[in-house]
């Protein structure tokens, strides 16, 4: 592996100041993504600068909704009582991210800033409609999630800035949501995956949120699924439409895990199971 | 039966606490004084003339010890048909030629100077398919052959054809018949230990090599003649091989990197360590080859088969290694798995662009058996006949001779089919409603040896110290399977000791006696064999001696005895009389007169009489040595004949698996294994064979593939070679040992390695076929392919 300097900062004020200071420097987290870039070449940092000693940066905290500082890592996550309860939908996609050796390392921000089309954790924040803090030395602003994500590897982030925190909403009791993944074994990267939200009121939906991933340059939302759901009760035939519309919805591509035509199958089929999962009642 | 002391009782493995708690040394742990990293520069092109390569800079770079290519070090030439190169010189013939190498202080240089190599090609039409390759007119892959004679096309030059009976007739007598093409894809041995060497030479230019092989003795014959190309005449090479993490077949050749880790230590005077990443592993290295099979079977009125026919394509990659006698291994099953009196068979292999391929478990018997046992269920089904009764209508039995000209000694095969149909109440069938179904397959493989070199043979030294400990020295290899278990317990047995006074000490060529390699699941069959005849050897040793010196020791014993206990009166025995050797026993390390009284003085600890032969004037240390060849044949590949093995190994698994049909995922439900074993020497030990053989299996059923495209592999890491973990192994395996109790088997058992994954895909695949009448021709059988066969199905039908 090329050499590379290695800073451990112990603020966010020192992390941004070493950020500036040195060309070509990369923070680094959990490393499961980046490490690996590195050693196949793709990535030539001169420097990496590891967010792992800044304590504020690795809390949960629950404070009506919940604030999840982005070094916690994803088995923090999953051992993490309340979130659980309050998100479950989040501990779905956390259980199926990687092995445990990888959960016990990565983190969620280091999930979302790598910006991959199949980041586990990208779908049920997008459902929850969750929002990320970003830090510069000078401000700080929100951001949701649904405006993160820009391409692959790309997000709305500023060489300047530090995704510090992924802010979550009160959890919502009629909402109830759930995260569907299909890979080639069970560990392994998404080929096709998606996070469904929905709030029923007297067999009418009144709020759908639809998330997939491995199927667009982004972890991308469903918006016209959810239109053509909402305010409708869930029939048959609706369902029917919703597959064939998310299926003509997403844009995926062919590569060594999959091609295009299997995962757009997945995504209308895990629609229809995601639907029914949350219901209780088959739609077949 | 005879009863044992040890043999088939649950015992932990000697190397087991050592590798529990990280102790064992692998060659990634070796280090050396003054040692270097060697790291090789590979081709950027699949087919190209190299027309220059620039070194300079690599050689600038601090830290860098050596750069070395074809132009600046000696020529040396190796591989099977010898058609292979340490370094290339005028053309590359796939991704993964070797270009250049360095030696450097550090890792990270070596790795760094390798980037800042220049090389310019002049690319060549690429053939990347046996059946593009074989064409006329293709372009030439090799030029010449190792001898310099001209090429005319790109076959590799083996012959494997096997005829019997009369095919045409067969047809004729044939009231159903069954086709199919089947393939199978290049797949990586995945070994969690990477390949790797470390190589030094001392001052005297004899080489010592730590070598990840399962050939030590073969490889020291291969670097003595690379020494020699060298010009280092009459020099030797010892090979020592350390704790190996998996061979799985990656062992049965010399390597390029071997040679060029050599000449690197050469080359610098310096110890050098080259260890794949597990990236080079899977790119540039090499894995099962692919086949396609083209098979056709008959049937009778009565299921009985009249004839089969099989022609094998197989891409042979750029170069030869043993890998290419795969067929020699496929040719068993096609003319003897199943009573079938007309047979024919012929395969060829074709050079291409793609990686070049080698040795895995197995070794043609699952590429082959997939094809076949898919094939017999698709008979039964023309023939209307229960696929398990079909089987057993043409179920080998003991004794008989097959076509290929096999001597079965015993044969289980008809228990295995029995109990997996029991156990996995085959005639209750699954509920359909939920795409649920029930396959089996079953496998005939070497229990008994393998002869594929001229000599099958494995040697044993046994020596003894002072203690009574046994110090063993065998050229068979730990790679993980659990060799030096067995070793331990058949040296125990057969000795009369405890398992835990016998030590095996490490696999070096110069301490150790010639073993033709560990292969062809011969390992514990080997090794016992010789541990009894060794055994053997040393009991009448230690009893001829016992005629002088155990009554005198026992009298010594006696008279300390009455001390101790004063009034004792010995029993009316004359043990002077009585110390025969034909009278006397060696049992957990102790010396005794069968018939004698068991009185406590009466008997001898085997340290103390090994001391009283010891210090003695004129005394003796006892050592022996032995030399195991079974009997068995070098077949004639060309013509198809010979008693390959001693003994043959038999079994059938079964599966159940549940299809989902809106995504094409299999869930296995539970699989059933029973094994032909001969007898269990050690449970564990052989449950783990079988565990890990059925994982392997599922993976090569279900989801391994190294993918490639135009020679480029696409999926080079675990992310995208995917393998089952335990999340995939979650259903239950219900084993279950057939004791055949072969007389060429030592303590009754077979070769037990390689037969685990041999028909786990066609079981898988016709529990698939049961559940939702798709056949998958191709492996593997990924969700992907399973969709589609159902989307197509469903527009043919609607």
């Amino acid at each position: 592996m090329r050499r590379f300097d290695y800073f451990r900062p112990k603020s966010l004020k020192e992390a941004l100041e070493l950020k500036k200071t040195i060309a070509g420097a990369k923070f680094i987290s959990g490393g499961t993504d980046l490490i690996v870039q590195i050693k196949n070449r793709e990535l030539k940092p001169s420097a990496l600068i590891s967010l792992r000693f800044i304590p504020e940066l690795a809390t949960i905290e629950i404070n009506g909704g919940a604030r999840i500082g982005a070094l916690v890592t994803i088995s923090d996550i999953l051992q993490h009582p309340e979130l659980g309860h309050n998100y479950p939908v989040l501990t779905e996609a956390a259980k199926s991210l990687g092995s445990v050796q990888i959960r016990n390392v990565a983190t969620i921000g280091g999930n979302l800033c790598n910006c991959s089309p199949c980041a586990d954790m990208a779908l049920p924040l997008l459902v929850l409609e969750a929002k990320v803090r970003l830090q510069s030395a000078k401000a700080s602003r929100e951001v949701p999630i649904s405006k993160f994500f820009k391409g692959p590897g790309e997000s709305c982030l500023a060489s300047n800035e530090i995704l510090t925190d992924i802010l979550l909403n009160p959890p919502h009791n009629k909402a109830k949501a759930t995260f569907l993944k299909k890979g080639r074994v069970k560990v392994d990267l998404a080929i096709a995956s998606l996070a469904l939200l929905l709030e029923m009121e007297g067999g009418i939906c009144r709020k759908a949120r639809i998330a997939a991933g491995s199927v667009a340059p982004i972890p991308l939302r469903l918006s016209k699924v959810e239109t053509l759901l909402e305010g409708a009760a869930v029939s048959e035939d609706l369902v029917s439409k919703a597959q064939h519309l998310a299926r003509e919805t997403v844009s995926p591509i062919t590569d060594v895990r999959a091609t295009e035509k299997y995962r757009r199958q997945i995504v209308g089929v895990y629609v229809k199971r995601g639907l029914e999962k949350i219901l209780g009642q088959s739609l077949a | 039966m005879k009863n044992f002391r040890y043999i088939g009782k649950e015992t932990s493995r000697p190397d087991a606490p050592d590798k529990a708690a990280g102790k064992a040394h692998y060659i990634h742990d070796l280090q050396r004084p003054g040692m270097l990293y060697g790291k090789i520069k590979f081709s950027d092109h699949p087919h190209a003339r190299i027309k220059h390569i620039d070194t300079s800079k690599a050689e600038r770079l601090s830290g860098v010890r050596a750069v070395i290519t074809a132009n600046n070090s000696p020529e040396v030439r190796f591989g099977f048909l010898r058609d292979n190169f340490a370094l290339k010189k005028d053309k590359v013939r796939q991704y993964r030629d070797e270009l250049a190498a360095v030696a450097a202080i550090d890792p990270d240089i070596a790795e760094e100077a390798i980037e800042l190599i220049k090389v310019e090609y002049e690319p060549l039409p690429g053939l990347f398919s046996p059946h593009e390759a074989m064409k006329k007119g293709s372009p030439l892959i090799h030029e010449t052959d190792s001898q310099g004679r001209p090429r005319t096309d790109n076959l590799v030059p083996l012959q494997y054809h096997h005829e019997s009976g009369n095919l045409s007739a067969g047809k004729r007598a044939a009231k159903y018949m069954a086709q199919g093409e089947f393939s199978t894809p290049r797949v990586q041995q995945c070994c969690m230990g990477t390949a790797g060497c470390l190589a030094e030479f001392d001052m005297n230019s004899n080489l010592t090599i730590w070598a990840k092989t399962q050939i030590p003795f073969l490889a020291q014959r291969d670097f003595n003649r690379a020494l020699s190309d060298m010009g280092l005449n009459d020099k030797n090479t010892r090979v020592i091989v350390p704790a190996l993490g998996g061979g799985f077949g990656t062992g049965l050749d010399t390597h390029a990197y071997e040679y060029i880790a050599i000449l690197l230590a050469f080359q610098t005077g310096r110890p050098v360590k080259i260890v794949y990443t597990r990236d080079e592993e899977f790119a540039y290295f090499s894995p099962r080859q692919s086949s396609t099979t083209k098979i056709t079977q008959g049937c009778g009125q009565d299921g009985k088969l009249t004839f089969r026919e099989v022609e094998v394509v197989q891409d042979n990659g750029a170069y030869t290694s043993w890998g290419a006698t795969y067929p020699s291994v496929m040719m068993m099953p096609a003319t003897s798995l199943y009573r079938v009196p007309s047979v024919y068979f012929n395969a060829q292999l074709v050079y291409t662009n793609n990686t070049y391929c080698q040795a895995m478990r197995g070794y043609g018997n699952p590429e082959h058996t997939w094809a076949l046992e898919s094939n017999m269920d698709e008979l039964a089904g023309e023939a209307g006949i229960d696929p398990y009764d079909f089987r057993m209508i043409n179920c080998n039995k003991p004794k008989e001779t097959t076509p290929m000209g096999l001597k079965v000694s015993t044969c289980g095969l008809k228990e295995c089919l029995q109990t997996v149909a029991k156990k996995l109440d085959w005639k209750k069938k699954s509920k359909k409603g939920k795409c649920r179904g029930k396959g089996m397959a079953s496998l005939i493989h070497v229990g008994g040896g393998g002869r594929i070199y001229r000599s099958d043979a494995s040697g044993l030294i046994l020596k003894l110290d002072d203690f009574g400990n046994v110090n063993a020295y065998h050229g068979g290899v730990e790679m993980g399977q659990g060799l030096h278990s067995v070793l331990t317990l058949g040296i125990a047995e057969a000795l009369g000791v405890r398992p835990e006074k016998v030590f095996i000490n490490p696999l070096d060529t110069s301490t150790c006696p010639w073993d033709v390699g560990t292969h062809a699941s011969r390992g514990a069959f080997m090794a016992c064999n010789t541990a009894i005849l060794a055994a053997n050897k040393l009991r009448d040793r230690i009893f001829e001696l016992s005629e002088e010196l155990f009554p005198q020791e026992v009298e010594k014993n006696l008279e300390k005895f009455i001390k101790k206990n004063p009034g004792y009166k010995p029993p009316d025995f004359d043990f002077i009389k009585a110390a025969k050797r034909e009278r006397f026993d060696l049992k957990d390390g102790s010396i005794f007169i069968k018939d004698a009284p068991r009185e406590p003085w009466l008997s001898l600890d085997l340290g103390r009489l090994l001391r009283a032969i010891h210090f003695r004037t004129q005394g003796q240390m006892l050592a022996t040595e032995v030399f195991y060849d079974p009997p068995n044949e070098l077949p004639d590949f060309a013509k198809g004949f010979g008693n390959i093995s001693s003994t043959y190994a038999y079994g059938t698994q079964g599966a159940e698996v549940e299809v989902d049909t809106e995504t094409g995922e299999v869930k296995i439900l539970r699989m059933v294994a029973a094994h032909d074993v001969g007898k269990v020497l050690n449970p564990p030990a052989l449950k783990g064979q079988i565990y890990g053989a059925l994982a392997q299996g599922i993976g090569y059923a279900l989801y391994e593939e190294l993918q490639s495209e135009k020679g480029k592999i696409l999926n080079p890491n675990f992310r995208d070679y995917k393998i089952p973990t335990a999340q995939e192994m979650d259903f239950p395996v219900d084993l279950e040992f057939i004791e055949t109790n072969d007389s060429f088997g030592p303590f009754g058992a077979k070769g037990v390695a390689e037969p685990g994954l041999v028909p786990t895909a066609p079981a898988i695949a016709n529990a698939i076929y049961d559940a939702i009448g798709i056949r998958i021709r191709d492996l593997p059988i990924t969700q992907e392919k399973i969709l589609a066969a159902l989307k197509k199905l469903k527009e043919a039908n609607d």
